[in-house]
């Protein structure tokens, strides 16, 4: 008895910081954004607590709506351009490329583990009017005079694709590297082509890290505004800028926490959905 | 067609090598470049590391992040590894319910959860500062440090604390003398990987750092906005260096632990 109590009380103390700090950090400060979405904005730049839907129904007016639009293509298009280049570096290495696998992984993880902000900086000097870019191609002779890179989408849709690479081909590389090899045979014994046994048997199994990719890049580039600024010149507006404009620069915390509130829904949506899908998935297979 | 496949694997993971590592390349050559341009090789120098050295702000930028790194990475790693052994080792209720709580915070957007700690800072008049900013690291890297232990944890095999236990030692000589030293290497790596994510976070601080305690990452943030030069390349090469030794740590360990025969 004394016992199982002192028990209770030891994973009652393993649990508490964490505990503490999720609802400390995370809990609480995600619900003082929603009491905040529903105040009302004062003189000062601060908030005045009560109950209102104004920033909401500011918000959806016909201004903010090409936001959201702008947010989902960004993070729909940055989701499938990372997909058509991560799959074939994940197939190949889970199923092509033998023992050099753990090392294509592990250089894969060297860049996820660089500093953003480098990173990025990296693609400025690359792609700079008077970038290495730019005179590579002058040299070259492919182009006449230096041309706009920053500040173009494709420069954003690159900033993505290298920030979300890795994301990307690490949960595909699990489900690929999990495949029963023997499938594939088996498939080829039965006469299908190689094309054949890829999209009936490969690609359907594969699906489960497919969708733990779009997961990790979708949710995450929904909110992204730094490559947004600092590839493409800040020019198209998305969730992510508004936020920050709206907290930092604008001092409407109001309407900024209503973006948040909405972001915030959005991604829940997309994460509680992908969970009932792998659930039943797993059921199925099961 | 089945020529074209063929090819297209192994091009598409050259491709993307290529791309993953041609900007870092890049970045460090031209860190030693003697002119002002990134385009033009106008001979070997490391001034522009002196000048990067010697910029004031980058300093101070510098000597916060390793302060709030060096803090956030000993308290997210004290409290995952905590987290981590309570889900491991102990039996309670509502386990997947609070070891999906842990994980939140990597799936949820990070500017949400910026946009949390702001707002609670301004609710409960907490100042911006240090603080602050540790706070913010320690959230968004607990999910990490308690992914990283409760996989070593996992990993242990139960025999062994039953052998303790039958050799005579209590619950705390058995975790103090069995558990955390077969733990230590994954709490160790647990720490580096948060320090890294603290040094290298930009959008929580954005939010919540204070005047006077601005990080490095938002430091180099502005210098960018305001044109690139050289000196730039030489920090990045820097921090560069920093982090490759930092991973070379962390998966030097587990590349061993995956030679090993089990």
């Amino acid at each position: 008895m004394i016992a199982a109590r002192r028990g209770n009380l030891l994973t009652l103390a393993l649990l508490a910081p964490s505990l503490l700090s999720a609802i400390l950090l995370l809990v609480i400060p995600i619900l003082i954004v929603i009491a905040f979405s529903f105040a009302e904005q004062d003189t000062y730049g601060g908030a005045k607590f009560g109950f209102t839907l104004a920033s909401y129904q500011e918000l959806f007016q016909a201004i903010y709506l090409p936001i959201f639009l702008n947010s989902l293509q960004l993070a729909a298009v940055s989701t499938l351009v990372c997909l058509l280049v991560g799959y074939p570096i994940a197939y190949f290495i889970a199923l092509r490329a033998g023992r050099y696998a753990g090392l294509l992984l592990a250089l894969l993880l060297i860049p996820f583990w660089i500093d953003f902000i480098v990173r990025m900086s990296a693609w400025m000097v690359l792609l700079g009017r008077n970038g290495t870019m730019n005179s590579a191609l002058v040299g070259l002779g492919f182009i006449e005079q230096p041309v706009r890179m920053i500040g173009t989408y494709p420069a954003v849709l690159v900033g993505m694709l290298y920030a979300f690479l890795p994301t990307t081909v690490l949960p595909i590389h699990a489900a690929l590297n999990g495949l029963d090899k023997r499938l594939l045979e088996a498939a080829d014994d039965l006469g299908a082509t190689p094309l054949q046994s890829f999209w009936r048997v490969t690609f359907p199994l594969s699906l489960p890290g497919v969708m733990a990719a779009i997961l990790f890049v979708f949710v995450p580039a929904m909110g992204v505004y730094a490559i947004p600024v600092l590839l493409g010149g800040g020019k198209s507006i998305i969730l992510g800028n508004l936020i920050v404009q709206l907290f930092l620069d604008f001092r409407n915390m109001p309407l900024g926490a209503a973006v948040s509130v909405v972001l915030l829904a959005i991604s829940s949506v997309i994460i509680v959905g992908y969970m009932r899908v792998l659930r039943s998935v797993e059921e199925a297979r099961a | 067609m089945k020529k074209f496949i063929g090819l297209y694997v192994p091009a598409a993971t050259l491709i993307g090598y290529v791309f993953l590592f041609a900007p870092l390349v890049v970045l460090v050559v031209y860190a030693f470049n003697a002119g002002r341009t990134t385009v033009v090789w106008e001979g070997f120098s490391l001034a522009w590391f002196a000048e990067a050295l010697g910029d004031r702000g980058l300093r101070a930028g510098l000597k916060v992040s390793v302060i709030v790194a060096v803090a956030a990475a000993a308290l997210a790693t004290a409290i995952g590894t905590s987290a981590a052994l309570a889900v491991v080792k102990r039996p309670f209720a509502g386990k997947n319910l609070f070891s999906t709580l842990m994980i939140a915070p990597l799936v949820l957007p990070e500017i949400v959860l910026a946009v949390g700690l702001l707002v609670a800072t301004v609710w409960t008049g907490i100042p911006l500062g240090y603080g602050t900013l540790i706070a913010g690291h320690v959230l968004v890297s607990i999910p990490f440090s308690f992914l990283i232990v409760r996989a070593a944890a996992s990993g242990l095999d139960p025999r062994l604390d039953e052998a303790a236990a039958d050799l005579g030692a209590n619950g705390k000589q058995a975790f103090l003398r069995v558990t955390l030293p077969l733990l230590a290497p994954a709490i160790l790596s647990a720490f580096l990987l948060c320090a890294v994510i603290s040094f290298d976070n930009f959008v929580i601080s954005t939010f919540v750092s204070g005047v006077g305690t601005t990080p490095l990452p938002i430091q180099i943030y502005a210098t960018l906005k305001t044109g690139l030069t050289p000196k730039i390349n030489a920090l990045g090469a820097m921090l560069i260096a920093v982090n490759v030794l930092v991973i070379m740590v962390v998966m030097g360990r587990y590349l061993r632990t995956m030679r090993k025969p089990s």
